[in-house]
């Protein structure tokens, strides 16, 4: 009972946010609205019993990529850009391609078998860590390759002489 | 006792929301920003069946943190382009980055 219940809200804490993240006109209001999103995000990560997510969504979204965002929206454009329409010509498209998409997604969940009850959740962050330097070690390599290259990136990108 | 469906549904739903930020927004932030909650919304999926159909072994969970991080890797590269982007073209909004339009 008290578990649907934090589920709704959690629920109505990812969504709401995440439909005014992407509707509101001010980029900076977006991304604040963004935060909210993705903290809900992480609180139900935490309800999946998956502790380390939980801390993980907070520190790199939460915390780095939308301060990132921030960072970039005061750095770049000027306020008249939080003024005009925000929707370029196609939004109705999107729109429609968006609700079919979803529709399509809750109808086939509708078939999906219940699946049994359920373990009790037991702290995940040991056997999450010996399982990605074990059995998921060469992916864990290129994604420390992905991160160096992304550095590299945004270093070269920055160069005010060449880009 | 919540049913994997509504986890999966929340899921969808915030997948759907993204997919319209990300092709309606004009500003280029506003796109990254539709990119991040598709993102989110693969996570809950990945960890939520990680947790109703493979208990014990959290295969999903690992996956789940490699699209974090790339996810992170994504976001500085993009949003590195769009600090370039407005240096050089002094805009952020999409429609007027049409140099290979014909």
């Amino acid at each position: 009972m008290i578990e649907a219940a934090v589920f709704a809200i959690l629920a109505v804490m990812i969504l709401v946010p995440a439909v005014l993240a992407v509707s509101l006109k001010n980029i900076f209001h977006c991304a604040l609205w963004l935060v909210v999103s993705l903290t809900g995000v992480g609180g139900m990560f935490a309800m999946l019993g998956s502790d380390f997510l939980f801390v993980a969504q907070i520190l790199v979204y939460a915390g780095g990529i939308t301060v990132l965002l921030l960072f970039v929206v005061l750095l770049s454009g000027s306020p008249k850009d939080w003024i005009i329409k925000q929707v370029n010509g196609q939004w109705a498209w999107s729109l429609i391609l968006a609700g079919i998409f979803v529709s399509l997604l809750a109808t086939l969940f509708r078939q999906l078998p219940e699946p049994g009850p359920l373990a009790e959740t037991v702290p995940v962050t040991k056997a999450l860590g010996l399982i990605l330097v074990r059995d998921m070690v060469l992916p864990f390599e290129a994604v420390s390759l992905v991160l160096l290259a992304a550095l590299v990136g945004a270093i070269h990108f920055n160069k005010r002489n060449r880009v | 006792m919540v049913s994997l469906t509504g986890y999966l549904l929340v899921g969808a739903a915030l997948f759907g929301i993204g997919l319209f930020g990300a092709l309606a927004r004009r500003n280029i932030m506003g796109v990254l920003i539709g990119i991040e909650l598709m993102f989110n919304a693969a996570n809950i999926n990945f960890v939520a069946f990680n947790r109703y159909l493979h208990p014990g072994q959290p295969w999903g969970q690992g996956f789940a943190v490699f699209i974090i991080a790339l996810a992170a890797a994504e976001a500085v590269v993009g949003l590195t382009l769009v600090l370039a982007i407005y240096r050089n073209f002094k805009t952020v909004l999409a429609e007027n980055l049409n140099l290979l339009k014909g």
